[in-house]
């Protein structure tokens, strides 16, 4: 019989990497606190990261964790799942690792649908290389490569997912922890690729997106009445409207998921004897004589 | 072994003139078009109509990178041994426009003859050869006046090889009825009529007689296999159940036999959006405690580069099929070489352990995927398996694969808990290099499996001491392995003064090539590496020393493994490279002529006191031979 754990169940004993103030704290409390509300045990989660300082996370939840490299964590994530079905795969990583070097896997996620959450930490900044622009800086920011101010227009991650076929799509914010760890929950639930962007300021490098801009320039979804998360006409034109940013949950869908459609009843591939061999197999070659 | 050798008897023309000798159970045939003419469909027909005469194969496929239109040709070598290789000539064509006998002409056999289709194209003079004899016949003439459909060509010049060289008409008509039975009895019909057609016409047209014979001999429990398929074959066997790839030529082939055969094993392959995806995906299957492979040729290995080094640092198993193809970039996609070496062993940024087994036949194809698998999980490292265009996409015939001797060693796998959290490290160092590695879903065991250095649990750490043991530790699996890796095959005679040192699909080029240097009274050895990574040092050490003179075999230009070689020997005055990067196979005449270039300008006898020794008279030609697993 599972017991019922509590958030600190979910801790490691690994000491955090990250600077003071990080909004990654906030995501990593909302993660075991989701984990824990779910009734999910640290044996069944695997949990799946990228590179740079949001891919450290991996290290402070028990849990089976992978870091592997820069902008992959997808690929691979999607695999565990196939592999072994039971498991609840969750996959967290930065702006930089899913929407630059691994935009193109974050697209196939999105169409493949594979029954798992993507939490993308967005600092807006290459935190851990000290400070570049990343795909979500703002236009004009300044860093070190560009002296000038960046030139290139951010990209808008969750509209892309919509417009690629995402299927649960939502933004939090690390200074509030409980719509996120809620927001975390519905993902980990959702029968999907379920993405969840969460605004995570970087207090060393990023001197513009900080917790008190972004406490000027959100909004709450819940606040707006009548909001219809399954009108993808209405989450594209949020999710692409200029001025405040929205927070919540903008759009669910159910369809297939990568998982059903390739693995059906069967069970778990992890789960299968390949130890002895099946005579079908022997029997194969004779399509050969 | 295979029955009686050969036969010569003399043949002779219409009006009792000596001709030649007829040359009986042995050809080389060459069909040749547009690519998307259905050429290859017909070459794999006669192809098995050759095994069901008892004859053993080997066939190659020389296509061009594009679906329709290019010349593409499709060589089958059927003989009464088993050669995994090309003979030195063509003996006969199978032309179905007169780009195929201008780019060909030269390669034919003297005395060997072409069947030309003269429908809509003549022969020029240009291409003739008197010593070739020409077969003209409007194969699509016949084809649509005689049986309404054009399309049915093919299939009659199949009839008119049937004719020339003495296949058994029956053999012929079961197969073609076999082979088109799904599409219906009209289909069936109409092609058994184009094969009547091609026999005929032969009968009533073609008076000077092909100087080939066929005598049937019986199947036997044979396998007529392509080399992707026996991948795919002994991946299966081997428990993998779950493959991502990204398409690409030629080995394409692999992902596609997968495809069709895991999912009723339980298993799942998936087409990834690029390698860099397919290589994780391989990681993340074998993460979660499924055996998992990606297949792949030289462009996507580069980008799986990256990957692969991810795969040695988490001592994730996986297997990476390479099968190699003409680069560098794009390259000749769909042509043969072995320039690929270099990569698999030194790719990558930092050191992991990783393995690299090089089969030499289809047959071993199969085993050393097997292998390869076992390797992996076993030492929890990337194992290749090294494959090449003019092995991978090439058919043999094989005997039955024997499962007796294939066994799934899943090392020190833990996937029926009994681990203690605390106690438990994933990356524990341990006397053979490899930690106990236990799965997501068992309890207790829970970790992080990080890319990053880190400590016996799995902490990411930059400590030096730490730094140090684990690349050790890791490191240290090479050796540990080493009873286990795939010997090298020594063929011929062990203290011949003349040695070949190759892999791949030079092991057949350079097995024939012994054969004739025997009947010329030069005894030879050869020794065929399997595995390429960690390098056999020892074996080759001994083998080069005690030589007169190494002859290393390698399609490219910079000598990869003659390189190899020369690290654990250093510079060797005997040792002759002999190269070829055309994109096309060695024919065994380009050898024995390298061969014999240099035995003939070597001052004798050398400095280290050999010469060449010759055969004995108790050393028969059979005797040279040894069919390896």
């Amino acid at each position: 019989m599972a017991t019922v754990l509590s958030p600190k169940d979910f801790a490691t004993a690994t000491p955090s990497w990250w600077c003071a103030g990080c909004g990654d704290f906030g995501v990593l409390a909302a993660l075991k606190q989701a984990c824990a509300d779910l009734g999910l045990q640290p044996k069944d989660v695997a949990f799946i990261s990228g590179i740079g300082c949001s891919g450290k996370i991996s290290g402070y939840l028990h849990s089976y964790a992978f870091h592997g490299v820069h902008g992959r964590a997808l690929p691979t994530a999607t695999a565990v799942k196939l592999a072994n079905k039971d498991l609840t795969v969750i996959v967290a990583g930065g702006d930089g690792d899913g929407y630059a070097i691994g935009a193109g896997h974050f697209l196939h996620a999105v169409r493949r649908n594979p029954n798992m959450a993507y939490i993308v930490m967005d600092n807006q900044t290459y935190g851990l290389t000290k400070g570049q622009s990343s795909p979500t800086s703002m236009l004009g920011y300044k860093d070190g490569t560009h002296p000038q101010g960046n030139p290139d227009a951010p990209i808008n991650g969750l509209a892309i997912a919509l417009a690629a076929g995402g299927t649960f799509l939502a933004r939090g914010f690390s200074s509030e922890p409980k719509q996120m760890t809620e927001m975390i929950k519905e993902a980990v639930r959702h029968p999907g690729f379920a993405v969840v962007e969460v605004m995570s300021p970087c207090v060393t490098f990023n001197k513009i997106n900080t917790y008190k801009w972004f406490k000027e320039n959100v909004y709450h979804l819940d606040d707006a009445p009548g909001y219809d998360q399954h009108d993808k006409q209405k989450a594209f034109a949020t999710l692409t409207a200029a001025g405040k940013i929205p927070l919540g949950i903008f759009y669910r869908e159910v369809r297939p998921t990568l998982d059903a459609l390739t693995l059906g009843d069967h069970p778990a591939i992890s789960s299968l004897p390949i130890e002895t061999i099946d005579p079908r197999l022997v029997a194969l070659q004779d399509a050969y004589a | 072994m295979y029955g009686r050798c050969p036969f010569l008897s003399p043949l002779y023309g219409p009006k009792g003139r000596y001709l030649r000798t007829v040359i009986t159970n042995n050809i080389e045939v060459l069909f040749g078009g547009q690519a998307g003419d259905g050429s290859l469909t017909t070459g794999d027909l006669i192809a098995t109509a050759f095994k069901r005469m008892g004859l053993e194969l080997y066939t190659y496929k020389d296509f061009p990178s594009r679906i329709r239109g290019g010349h593409t040709n499709y060589v089958i070598r059927a003989g009464q041994h088993r050669h995994y290789g090309l003979a030195d000539y063509v003996d006969a064509m199978v032309a179905f426009d007169l780009e195929c006998v201008e780019r060909h002409i030269q390669e034919i056999r003297p005395h060997g003859f072409v069947i030309f289709d003269n429908s809509t194209e003549k022969l020029t003079d240009a291409v003739r050869r008197p010593d070739v004899t020409f077969y003209e016949v409007p194969l699509a003439k016949i084809a649509k006046e005689q049986l309404g459909l054009e399309l049915v060509r093919n299939t009659i010049s199949m009839g008119v090889l049937a004719a020339l060289v003495g296949m058994d008409p029956q053999i012929v008509r079961t197969l073609v009825t076999k082979q088109y039975e799904r599409k219906g009895e009209k289909v069936v019909a109409q092609n058994v009529a184009a094969i009547d057609a091609g026999e005929q016409y032969v009968r009533e047209h073609c008076t000077t007689p092909s100087g080939y014979d066929l005598v049937a001999r019986p199947d036997g429990d044979r396998l007529l296999m392509m080399g992707n398929d026996a991948i795919g074959y002994g991946a299966l066997v081997a428990g993998c159940r779950f493959m991502a790839g990204y398409p690409i030529t030629p080995a394409t082939d692999v992902l596609e036999w997968m495809a069709r055969h895991a999912p009723k094993y339980g298993g799942v392959v998936v087409q990834a959006e690029d390698e860099l995806a397919a290589i994780n995906m391989t990681i993340g299957a074998s993460f979660a405690g499924v055996r998992s492979m990606t297949a792949t040729s030289g462009p996507g290995q580069a980008l799986m580069t990256e990957g692969i080094g991810l795969a040695g640092v988490v001592e994730t198993p996986i297997v990476v099929i390479e099968c190699a193809r003409a680069g560098p970039s794009t390259g000749m996609p769909t042509k043969t070489e072995q320039s690929n070496l270099n990569h698999l062993i030194f790719s990558g940024h930092g050191e992991i352990p990783r393995v690299v087994l090089a089969p030499g036949t289809v047959e071993e194809s199969f085993y050393l995927t097997v292998a390869a698998f076992n390797l992996a999980e076993k030492y929890q490292v990337p194992v290749f398996v090294l494959s090449e265009q003019a092995l991978c996409q090439s058919k043999e015939t094989t005997p039955r694969l024997e499962f007796g001797s294939v066994t799934v060693d899943r090392g020190k796998l833990i996937r029926n808990g009994g681990v203690t959290f605390g106690e438990y490290k994933r990356f524990a160092f341990s006397e053979d290099g490899v930690s106990p590695r236990v799965i997501p879903g068992v309890d207790g065991g829970m970790h992080l499996a990080p890319g990053s250095e880190h400590s016996d649990g799995g902490v990411i750490t930059e400590d030096a001491t730490n730094r140090r043991r684990m690349m050790e530790k890791r490191m240290h699996k090479l050796e540990s392995m080493r009873p286990e890796l795939p010997r090298p095959n020594l063929l011929g005679d062990p203290k011949a003064a003349v040695a070949f040192i190759g892999y791949g699909s030079n092991r057949g080029p350079i097995a024939e090539t012994q054969d004739r240097l025997h009947a010329d009274g030069i005894a030879t050895r050869f020794l065929q590496l399997r595995t390429l990574w960690p390098f056999p040092e020892e074996e080759v050490r001994a083998f080069v020393h005690s030589a007169a003179h190494v002859f290393v075999v390698e399609n490219n230009i910079t000598g990869q493994l003659e390189r190899l070689i020369r690290y654990v020997t250093g510079p060797l005055p005997h040792m002759h490279p002999v190269r070829k990067y055309d994109g096309r196979p060695f024919r065994p005449i380009e050898i024995i002529d390298a061969v014999k270039k240099v035995l003939a300008s070597a001052t004798s006898p050398t400095e280290k006191g050999a010469s060449v020794t010759p055969v004995g008279p108790e050393k028969t030609a059979a005797g040279v031979r040894s069919v390896a697993r």
